[in-house]
């Protein structure tokens, strides 16, 4: 009886392993999930930061403030700083 | 007499029922022990092989390539995260759902998918490079049933946000995050460390199991460049206008802080991936290069600034046979300042030989000529000059007036910085620092001066004749209002394929500092071959104005004339 008792026990124990195998991949397939999103959504942002960085390219300001503002560069003779109080 | 033994009959009682059916439990175990005992021991390499090619894929460790910046910390080319999209053909279970989803979203002909569908053994890509909004949508459907056979793999784009500004310096890197050219090769280490394969575990439908030995701190190194993208934008633009504008087949602005040594823009025309005109074009500079043999000449006390030096009616024979012209004055005598004003040949020729080849090779090399700077960027040129126990009189001569001798723009750029700082010649900078992902920062742009190649007087004259020049000279064009500018125009012909000099094929050049009482800027411009005859003073002295103008005005430097 012991002996069938200890088998039971080793089962028990057996099942255990295995199941905390599977808790422990479907885990790590939720959190690789989870990885993945961070990852996409990161580069979204980063792609979003790029298009800032172009849009705010030394030309791109040039062109605007040239062809939507009227702007022109001013001689540097005619330049007055300001210096802070 | 022997007993006979009966044995006691078989009873099946509760304890033997007990016995059999443990019996029996225990068999079953024991015949998956036998097969699993003869699996592991004999099968042992057919399934392991199996399940490594089933569960564990190998991925190149998920890094991104460093980024370049300018100095101010603007992206010049940075990575960013896409993806790759394959199908394997024998887990599709749904074709056309499947190639009526691709063609759907990443806008491609269904035509071409099943194309390449048709080609393929199995595996094949549909496309790279996909951004992430569409990674997603394809994500979504890849986790539904209709997308099984669909894989998506990760991969690097090198992206530059300022399109073509500096990629002749930053140079190209490809999607396997090596570097081809450039800062991109010449950094290649620090940028990319060495990438290894790592096995990880994969489920059904190819997403990675998350296991926490994949995340791992990794030093990836950001280099800050001297190159300030706004200047580098000001330098390009006008360079490119000026290489239209005469027809040349090739053009060159160079910003140095004369102060320091850094470079703040580095522009070629056309521009090639890697290919820095800047550090690789060599060339006979012609008349820039009078101001080193006239200021060696004044630094050695050969000849004095108050010197008048004879024309000798316009016609010099340096030699038997041998006669060099000036045409632009009809003058008996120079004096320094007019000799570089009028940027006389006779008058920079006589000084030269005056001065002798010995001491006009020493200050040709204190200047940094005939070597390589510590800048080393890839394919970079050290020019040419002989030495001087095989110079005839003749070549000291033309020397003085800047024939005879190949220099490269950074060496040029780096003796007028020379000057522009009081005679002190600096090392030249690239590179600002390299910042690692762990914090440590590696200084590289500290001012390093190389040595003092003339005396603080000498310099000083110097920048008063160079001034002269722009102010009465063949560099008016490069005056701005308001402020003291120094510099040399340069016109020189090119060695033509039949030999001698050509009037076809000539180089034209300016090169000048500002403001002269406290030098910011020292810019070099260079037109190669134009189409149409023009000169230094015409063609390159106004791109010093337009490059100059904006950067006085940006950097807040206020005017140095008085009286305006």
């Amino acid at each position: 009886m012991r002996i069938f008792g200890l088998l039971f026990l080793l089962c028990l124990f057996s099942f255990g392993i295995v199941w905390m195998r599977i808790e422990i991949n479907r885990s790590g397939r939720a959190i690789g999930q989870l990885q993945n999103e961070v990852e996409v959504k990161e580069a979204r942002n980063q792609y979003m930061e790029l298009e800032i960085s172009r849009l705010s390219s030394p030309e791109n300001i040039s062109r605007l403030s040239h062809e939507k503002l009227g702007m022109v560069e001013q001689e540097p003779h005619r330049v007055v700083l300001l210096k802070d109080k | 007499m022997y007993r006979k033994t009966v044995s006691a009959p078989f009873v099946f009682n509760i304890k033997n029922r007990m016995r059999w059916a443990g019996l029996l439990f225990l068999l079953a175990p024991l015949v998956i022990f036998v097969r699993l005992f003869y699996l592991q021991t004999f099968m042992h390499e057919e399934f392991s092989s199996k399940a490594e090619r089933a569960i564990y894929n190998y991925l190149a460790e998920d890094r991104v390539r460093g980024k370049i910046l300018d100095v101010n910390g603007r992206p010049l080319a940075e990575s960013v995260r896409t993806h790759s999209c394959g199908i394997s053909k024998r887990y599709v279970k749904n074709k056309d759902k499947v190639v009526d989803f691709l063609a759907k979203t990443l806008d491609m002909p269904k035509k071409r998918i099943l194309e390449k569908w048709d080609h393929a053994k199995n595996f094949f890509f549909v496309a790279k490079k996909i951004k992430p909004d569409k990674y997603i949508e394809i994500m979504e459907f890849l986790r539904t049933p209709d997308g099984q056979g669909m894989e998506l793999t990760p991969e690097y784009e090198r992206i530059h946000p300022y399109g073509e500004s500096a990629l002749d310096v930053i140079g190209a890197a490809n999607s396997k995050n090596l570097g081809l050219s450039g800062i991109e090769q010449m950094f290649n280490r620090e940028l990319s460390q060495d990438i290894s394969k790592k096995r990880v575990k994969r489920a059904r439908r190819g997403q990675i199991i998350y296991d926490r030995k994949l995340k791992e701190n990794v030093s990836v190194a950001n280099i800050y460049l001297t190159l300030d993208e706004i200047v580098q934008y000001y330098a390009e633009t006008a360079l490119k206008k000026a290489v239209e504008s005469v027809g040349a087949e090739k053009g060159i602005a160079l910003v140095q802080e004369p102060s320091t040594g850094k470079i703040l823009a580095a522009a070629s025309y056309p521009i090639t991936d890697g290919q820095s005109l800047a550090f690789q074009f060599t060339y006979e500079p012609g008349s820039t290069f009078k101001t080193i043999g006239i200021s060696a000449a004044l630094d050695a006390g050969t000849v004095s600034i108050t010197d008048s030096i004879p024309m000798e009616g316009r016609k010099w024979e340096v030699a038997k046979g041998v006669i060099v012209r000036d045409n632009q004055h009809d003058k008996a005598y120079l004096t320094i300042p007019e000799i570089m004003q009028l940027s006389s040949n006779i008058g920079a020729g006589k000084i030269a030989v005056e001065l002798g080849p010995k001491n006009l090779f020493y200050y040709i090399k204190a200047f940094g000529f005939g070597s390589k700077t510590d800048i080393n960027f890839n394919g970079e040129s050290k020019g040419s000059v002989a030495p001087y126990t095989t110079w005839t009189k003749v070549d000291t001569a033309s020397k003085g007036y800047g024939y005879g001798v190949a220099i490269t723009p950074i060496q040029l750029i780096g003796a007028y910085s020379a000057i522009a700082n009081g005679g002190v010649l600096m090392q030249p900078h690239l590179i600002d620092r390299i910042e690692y992902s762990n914090g440590k920062i590696e200084k590289k742009s500290k001012p390093v001066k190389i040595r003092r190649v003339l005396r603080e007087e000498t310099a000083y004259t110097m920048k008063k004749v160079l001034q002269s020049v722009v102010e009465n000279g063949s560099g008016k064009h490069a005056q701005i209002k308001g402020y003291n500018v120094a510099g040399k125009t340069g016109t020189a012909e090119k060695l033509s394929k039949e030999g001698g000099y050509g009037k076809r094929s000539h180089v034209v050049s300016f090169c000048g500092f500002a403001p002269v009482s406290d030098p910011k800027f020292t810019i070099l411009i260079i037109l190669d071959n134009p189409s149409k005859y023009t000169f230094g003073g015409t063609a390159a002295a106004p791109v010093f104005k337009e490059i100059a103008s904006p950067l006085l005005a940006l950097k807040g430097i206020p005017p140095d004339q008085l009286d305006f």
